[in-house]
């Protein structure tokens, strides 16, 4: 079920005040508006099972993106076409393929146990009872929630809670799911988890998923190509790693010495390289090719008692990336 | 057709559910009614004690309450506002994306909703109507007739009202707030409906005015029914009307519905 993405623009007309009170007054009598372009003539293709992360600060654009991919919204101009759906025409047949869990929302019921939604779910996706009974074990069974099921939706964790969203949101097995921020405000292990199942669901249904998050872990872990949208526009389409190899190219070495290096020895490192010494530990932070020689450098003049050689945190480097985005891709 | 009915009975067992979850809220909320019909009852007995008469405009004061009891029952079974400000409220903070994310329909959703949440009240004033002709003898429901017409207006009310707040909510997609919109209708429908004053005691002018509005047809038309108060030969072409009335706001709702989708910003979602 490929996604064409055909330069859709979407503007909104905002309502625009001065602050305090005389503000509110003033705009009580003369409204001023102002158009706010949210989306900017963004093309994209997406193939069936691919993962995407969608990917920008926050205003980007990245969630309205998703809505016009979904239906929610009228675009201003453009065209989307997903398996020969226009998704704002709201067709039942395109509906039942596709869904969306939106981390900050629920679609469940908050009074009542998420197994009555579920059951909902199945009448409304007009699931039969056999294939969504073995489906609700697979997923209860995936995202080990078993044991809440009849617990009431307000009394569970935020990470139970969205484990149960996206059991919704998976009943009727759609063809393209789309995660709009999954593991916010989840802890640590919530995450990994959800991200893990993704993967999993991923790799054993071939269903495509579009994400967004400000986790880069989330994308890092689950998505090879990336969709950065900086206000409003298409900044890059492609391959995760090679984005942040063009930010930021460098790596961390930390190499220790078995004995301690004479100073004179360090000096003449230091012409030629970055790096810091302390208590017979030299760390830097380099491209590959001026890394390689260093170490070369370092073999040849000590023997290691250790070496540790990892990439730099990909939250530090996207940071610095939408400090500046256009910087990187020129 | 199955799958469509077995997706809105769903709606309604959910809210089954749900208010079967807050059992003090329920049974509180069942007989909430009678505390409206002894204000009712206190006001009109000092209007007749205080007149002297027996009778206004052929109401004498057993038929009246028996009239008021009615209409207040009609009135409650009918009032569909909470369920639209739910709605309005979905539209302004984008919880309007639940439902257009699956394929259901947000007029229809809601309305099994109301049917749902009111599912409590229809058995507890079912159980009253049954002992009404007991109670009050000879005011109301004096043959299978008149039970058989009453249930059928009651249900064009619903309806009916349900769509005149549906059309109301829709305009939340352009204005964001506009649930002052709906308590103002709310409450001057609640007096030009019939549901306090029964509309025979309206002045003429203002009646001939209200006749021309589906108003006359959410309290007044069925409660004239089950109180034997409109002629038999009038009850079809009511009926007509009033169904002509829902077809009217349906459409209407539906137009505006559509307009609005297409400027609805999802925003806080």
């Amino acid at each position: 079920m490929p996604i064409r993405v055909n330069a859709l623009s979407k503007h909104f007309r905002l309502f625009k005040r001065e602050a305090g009170l005389s503000g509110a007054f003033r705009s009580f009598f003369n409204r001023k508006y102002e158009d706010f372009h949210a989306l900017r003539d963004i093309s994209l293709d997406i193939q069936d099972g691919e993962i995407l992360g969608i990917l920008g600060e926050n205003g980007a654009g990245k969630t309205t993106l998703i809505k016009l991919l979904v239906g929610l919204l009228h675009p201003s101009s453009g065209k989307v076409d997903i398996n020969g759906f226009t998704p704002w025409n709201r067709k039942a047949a395109f509906l039942k393929q596709i869904s969306v869990v939106m981390g900050q929302k629920n679609q469940l019921w908050w009074d009542i146990p998420a197994s009555e939604s579920f059951l909902l779910n199945q009448k409304i996706y007009e699931i039969e009872k056999m294939a969504y009974n073995k489906r609700l074990r697979e997923l209860v069974d995936l995202l080990g929630v078993e044991e809440k099921l009849n617990v009431q939706v307000r009394r569970l964790s935020l990470g139970e809670r969205m484990k149960m969203e996206i059991i919704a949101a998976l009943l009727h097995n759609p063809k393209i799911v789309l995660l709009d921020e999954p593991t916010i405000g989840l802890d640590v292990v919530s995450q990994s988890k959800i991200r893990d199942f993704v993967k999993y669901y991923n790799s054993q249904y071939g269903t495509t998923f579009l994400i967004t998050s400000h986790y880069m872990h989330d994308i890092e872990a689950l998505c090879k190509r990336v969709f950065v949208i900086h206000a409003g526009k298409s900044l890059y389409d492609g391959n995760f790693k090679e984005l942040i190899n063009r930010v930021n190219p460098r790596r961390k070495l930390q190499f220790e010495f078995s004995d301690v290096p004479n100073s004179g020895l360090i000096d003449s490192l230091a012409k030629e390289f970055q790096f810091n010494f302390q208590d017979n530990f030299l760390t830097a932070e380099l491209p590959d090719s001026e890394l390689t020689r260093l170490v070369t450098k370092l073999f040849k003049l000590s023997s290691p008692a250790s070496i540790t050689l990892e990439d730099l945190p990909v939250e530090d480097t996207m940071r610095s990336f939408f400090a500046n985005p256009e910087q990187f891709l020129k | 057709m199955k799958g469509w009915i077995e997706k809105y009975l769903s709606v309604i067992r959910m809210t089954w559910i749900q208010t079967l979850e807050y059992k003090a809220n329920t049974i509180v909320g069942a007989f909430a009614i009678f505390s409206g019909l002894a204000i009712e009852f206190l006001i009109w007995k000092q209007v007749f004690q205080a007149q002297g008469a027996t009778e206004i405009r052929g109401f004498t004061f057993n038929g009246l309450i028996a009239y008021i009891f009615l209409c207040m029952i009609v009135g409650q079974l009918k009032s569909s506002w909470a369920t639209s400000i739910e709605m309005i409220e979905s539209i302004r903070t984008g919880e309007l994306n639940k439902y257009l994310i699956r394929p259901v329909s947000f007029f229809t959703y809601h309305f099994m909703m109301f049917v749902g949440h009111n599912s409590l009240f229809y058995i507890v004033y079912t159980t009253i109507l049954i002992l009404f002709p007991i109670l009050l003898p000879g005011f109301a429901f004096m043959t299978s007739l008149h039970v058989g017409g009453f249930i059928a207006a009651v249900l064009l009310s619903i309806y009916l009202s349900y769509a005149i707040y549906y059309c109301m909510v829709c305009f939340a997609f352009w204005f964001g707030e506009v649930r002052s919109l709906v308590i103002a209708y709310n409450i001057s429908n609640i007096v030009l409906s019939g549901q306090i004053i029964p509309l025979r005691l309206f002045p003429d002018t203002a009646r001939d005015i209200i006749y021309l509005t589906p108003l006359q047809f959410l309290v007044d038309f069925p409660v004239s029914i089950a109180t034997n108060q409109l002629p038999l030969e009038l009850w079809l072409p009511k009926m007509a009307a009033a169904f002509a009335w829902c077809v009217v706001m349906t459409l209407a709702g539906a137009a505006i519905y559509r307009a609005g989708i297409r400027v609805y910003g999802g925003f806080g979602a």
